[in-house]
């Protein structure tokens, strides 16, 4: 085989390898705002945002505390699965049950909690870029592969195999919560049928709270599983909503397995876009991606669309 | 509101007209810089810089007897703040000089006006090409224009490195597309192949699958333009991906800031950029004023405060030898300007289709045990260039 054939499949290997460590993170991101999806029947657009607050969260606890970013995960997933149900409680329920002159008013509300909190960081930390400057952030692991006489070596970038480990394990320990446990079919039942699952005893009020909670939590476990990948600022939610948004699409409006599917298709296609098109146009990619799925497959790449 | 506005602005100049016969000792200089927004840490920078100089100035005499003082006020980035302000200071405040901002945006914006009301503006950091390229009689630039921030890098590509081919990778913003554009053209005058020449959207996450291809096209040279934060990621993947050309250059910005150090961590070692100053060049009072900058602040000024710091002088100097203290005898004075500062020469020519643009040499530096050090030209070297760097395995 020639250097030039082995160069090529080097390559090709590489960008759909980056592509799905990405999209394992993308996966987490759009899992919380499907799940919310799936629950409320509306989108979540301070995703992204919620994320930020996550990533100062985690940002703080390495600088003041010493806390390194993936045990951090315990102080920011409890904390944003606070902040969640707070938001649902007192914001988000107070419109939910109000009648008005525009049916998708929380989405509206959802627009406003992300521009209060991104502009609260704004004020409260400056526009400066940070980053979490851990010993592990460039550690990478090489296989060398000999193929037909030619060598090929693919790196796998270490915090972003961590974060794909750990965005499985929280995947599954959602779907353990989900067919599992009470809570769990109680979640499931209100996204299949609000006014029933309250006819059967379902706390509704509560489960909603609790479905925002958990969305906050996953999304703030992906932005806590970025900081040592990345850097952050306070506007760095908006690219991320509209990732999340594309991913929920795909995965089909409110489904959870789909989301995952999503996640990953999102990142390898835009790794390839960007290897064998243009990186400019990376982000056209996803939303290319996103008006072909709405026309032809409109219940997402499953095909249906449950929690 | 109009009216309003013109009785206020009639007021306060009347008021500005009273109070300015017994505040005759000082000499008020309008300087816009973004203090907020994604500049803020560079409009801070530059301030200090101003403030150390100015407080410099004072400490000896001041200018002709008079104290000079900072008007500096927060454009936050945005060019229409920076016009709103520097309007204010020609009308309200009516000050004679405009100094200062930092993006090219603003700078341009702030140029324009200062061009209308025919008051003489000295722009800092600004470095798009066509700021002086307008025509305009009032505008001048202290800095060298973004085009040339490479001549150095070619002056070291010519004479050492001597590349055959190049793989360009620019953030496709006003500075980034003109600083690569101009590198592409140098490369195909001068017979360097371009391999690939890639524009991205700041910010990415990921640049692992461009690399990538970078790395199957097997290129010499690597050249990249980027600001902060990404010029640290682009660094870093090239090392997890295992790209070996025999050098990494970056077109100033994000390649010469203390933050690359810490951010790139080892995977900045060797990377070479062009740049317009460092604290070891050879000018006089160049030295003093890093450690000087250093001492009082806590943090080392980069090019952005030896721009800003050599600018206050270069006003000083002209209100020296300005015959009064009008626009246009300053002006007069700015024009004749023909002397040396911490940051360099400064001597307002004109060529091609330039007007009034100091013209200096630019420098190379790199990367050396985990420290920035000039390697190029040869005269100013701190230490000793390392050409071709050595591949990331074997490293340590």
């Amino acid at each position: 085989m020639s250097p030039e054939v082995a160069g090529q499949i080097e390559l090709f290997l590489q960008v759909v390898i980056a592509g799905i460590l990405i999209g394992g993170l993308y996966s987490v991101i759009g899992l919380g705002m499907s799940l919310i999806m799936g629950v409320m029947r509306i989108i979540n657009l301070a995703h992204g945002d919620l994320m930020m607050v996550a990533m100062y969260i985690t940002y703080f606890a390495f600088t003041l505390l010493r806390i390194d970013p993936y045990v951090s995960l315990l102080i920011v997933i409890p904390a944003m699965f606070v902040l969640g149900a707070l938001i649902q409680r007192y914001l988000i329920n107070a419109v939910m049950y109000v009648d008005s002159i525009l049916p998708q008013n929380q989405v509206l509300l959802t627009v406003g909690i992300g521009m209060v909190l991104s502009n609260l960081a704004l004020v409260a930390f400056s526009a400066n870029y940070r980053s979490v400057p851990v010993s592990y952030a460039g550690k990478t692991l090489y296989w060398d592969i000999a193929i037909g006489g030619e060598t090929i070596s693919l790196s796998f970038n270490v915090p972003l195999l961590v974060a794909f480990a750990i965005a499985i394990a929280l995947t599954m320990g959602l779907f353990v919560l989900l067919m599992r446990t009470d809570v769990g079919r109680m979640i499931r039942a209100t996204a299949q049928d609000r006014d029933a699952a309250a006819l059967m005893g379902v706390n509704t009020r509560r489960i909603t709270i609790i479905t925002f909670g958990l969305g906050s939590a996953l999304v703030g476990a992906a932005g806590a599983l970025l900081v040592p990948i990345y850097y952050l600022f306070p506007s760095i939610g908006g690219p991320f909503t509209s990732k999340a948004f594309i991913i929920t699409v795909l995965g089909g409006l409110g489904n959870t397995a789909g989301a995952i599917l999503g996640g990953l298709v999102l990142g390898v296609a835009e790794s390839l876009g960007s290897a064998y098109i243009s990186l400019g146009y990376k982000d056209a990619f996803g939303f290319v991606m996103f008006v072909l799925v709405l026309i032809f497959l409109p219940k997402g790449l499953l095909g249906k669309s449950k929690v | 509101m109009a009216t309003s506005g013109m009785i206020r602005t009639g007021w306060m100049v009347g008021l500005a007209l009273a109070l300015a016969v017994p505040a005759h000792a000082q000499f008020k200089v309008g300087i816009p810089l973004p203090l907020t927004g994604a500049e803020a840490k560079f409009g801070e920078m530059e301030k200090q810089a101003y403030e150390l100089a100015v407080e410099e100035i004072n400490a000896k005499g001041g200018v002709k007897g008079q104290k000079l003082v900072l008007d500096i006020q927060d454009s936050g980035g945005r060019p229409e703040v920076a016009t709103s302000i520097v309007e204010k200071f020609l009308t309200t405040n009516n000050y004679p000089i405009v100094i200062g901002e930092y993006t090219s945006q603003c700078s341009y914006a702030v140029a324009a006006v200062a061009e209308r009301y025919k008051r003489p503006y000295l722009v800092v950091t600004g470095a798009a090409d066509k700021i002086t390229q307008q025509g305009w009689k009032y505008v001048y630039r202290l800095n060298p224009p973004s085009s040339l921030y490479n001549e150095g890098i070619w002056s070291f590509f010519t004479a050492v490195a001597k590349p055959s081919s190049l793989a360009i990778l620019y953030e496709n913003t006003d500075f980034g597309t003109s600083t690569s554009q101009a590198m592409k053209s140098w490369a195909e005058a001068n017979g360097v192949a371009v391999k690939a020449y890639e524009g991205y959207q700041a910010g990415a996450v990921d640049f692992k699958p461009t690399l990538q291809k970078i790395k199957s096209l097997r290129p010499d040279v690597i050249y990249m333009v980027s600001y902060l934060m990404d010029a640290s990621l682009l660094m870093r993947q090239a090392r997890e991906l295992d790209i070996n050309p025999r050098l990494f250059v970056g077109g100033a910005a994000g390649f010469t800031l203390p933050e690359f150090l810490q951010n790139a961590a080892d995977a900045s070692e060797f990377a070479m950029s062009g740049t317009l100053w460092t604290p070891q060049v050879k000018y006089p009072g160049a030295k003093a004023f890093f450690d000087r900058f250093k001492q009082k602040f806590g943090k080392e000024p980069d090019y952005h405060a030896a721009e800003a710091y050599a600018a206050a002088y270069v006003l000083a100097d002209t209100l020296k030898r300005a015959r009064s203290w009008s626009p246009e005898d300053i002006r007069d004075a700015l024009s004749k300007t023909d002397m040396m500062t911490a940051f360099g020469p400064v001597k307002f020519v004109a060529w091609d289709k330039f007007t009034n643009q100091n013209r200096m040499p630019t420098l190379v530096l790199q990367v050396i045990r985990k420290q920035f050090e000039t390697v190029w030209p040869k005269e100013g070297a701190s230490a000793p260039y390392v050409f071709p760097v050595p591949r990331w395995r074997d490293r340590k």
